[in-house]
């Protein structure tokens, strides 16, 4: 598993990224990471509701209750046009970082 | 006939998740309850529950993935702060030895200046006391204005 440190900074564009995809609940999210990057990354649930809960208070998400699981209403979460504008400004801002990362890592070994 | 199997699920799992909901109820007992939190932290045991009900539909024991589930759960301090629980409080108990130890030393300090007024006014001899008092309102400004 690759150190959680490092991809920190980065949780506010995954989780938007997910949510833009399709509204979402919180298990399917930290599902859908380990599944995509095969179980290489996978989120905390105390991460992930932290996440959630910055994302809510800069209104880039909002939550409402879907339909039944076993036991209760499930939370979901779609994208506001916020949160898309911002989640397009992180996209190109990692653009930058990664080449600016790659100048230096690349070409050695 | 589905309605019914549901149901039982239902209150199985009820009983089942006592000792999930336990250690979610452990890690918030220092954030304060309201709606805000209150919310979470149901969002959070919803999601836990449908964690440990996958597990064990690909083979878990239920013992083990509610485990997993506590295991993986991670470090509540992220959600505290997020949660904006804890930093202010330290701020204001600083804040509050202070004010606490300039009255109660300026208690003791009127106090000893009265006994030695009344009683020996010719000797002057409240300034030691006084002296050893004004210490503890003097650190607890260091104290006050190391954390503001």
């Amino acid at each position: 598993m690759v150190r959680s440190d490092i991809i920190r900074g980065h949780l506010d564009s995954i989780i938007l990224r997910l949510i833009l995809e399709k509204d979402r609940y919180g298990y399917e999210i930290s599902q859908e990471i380990s599944l995509r990057t095969n179980n290489r990354f996978q989120i905390k649930e105390a991460t992930l509701y932290a996440v959630f809960q910055r994302l809510e208070k800069k209104e880039l998400i909002e939550a409402y209750y879907g339909d039944v699981s076993h036991g209760g209403k499930r939370k979901y979460y779609c994208i506001t046009p916020l949160g898309k504008a911002y989640l397009k400004e992180l996209v190109s801002e990692w653009m930058e970082v990664k080449e600016i990362i790659n100048l230096f890592m690349e070409g050695l070994e | 006939m589905d309605g019914s199997e549901g149901n039982y699920q239902l209150v199985y799992g009820g009983v089942r998740m006592k000792k999930l909901k336990n250690h979610i109820d452990e890690l918030f007992k220092d954030i304060p309850s309201n709606k805000e939190t209150e919310m979470v932290k149901q969002e959070i045991i919803e999601n836990l529950e449908e964690k440990v009900f996958y597990l064990m539909e690909h083979g878990k024991a239920e013992e083990d993935a509610i485990n997993k589930a506590i295991v993986e759960f991670g470090d509540i301090e992220e959600l505290k702060k997020e949660l904006g629980v804890k930093q202010p409080v330290k701020k204001n108990m600083a804040r509050l030895n202070l004010e606490f130890s300039f009255w109660g030393s300026g208690l003791i300090i009127a106090f000893f200046v009265f006994i030695n007024v009344y009683y020996t006014p010719n000797i002057i001899w409240a300034i030691y006391p006084i002296f050893a008092i004004l210490w503890w309102p003097l650190s607890m400004y260091f104290v006050w204005s190391r954390k503001k």
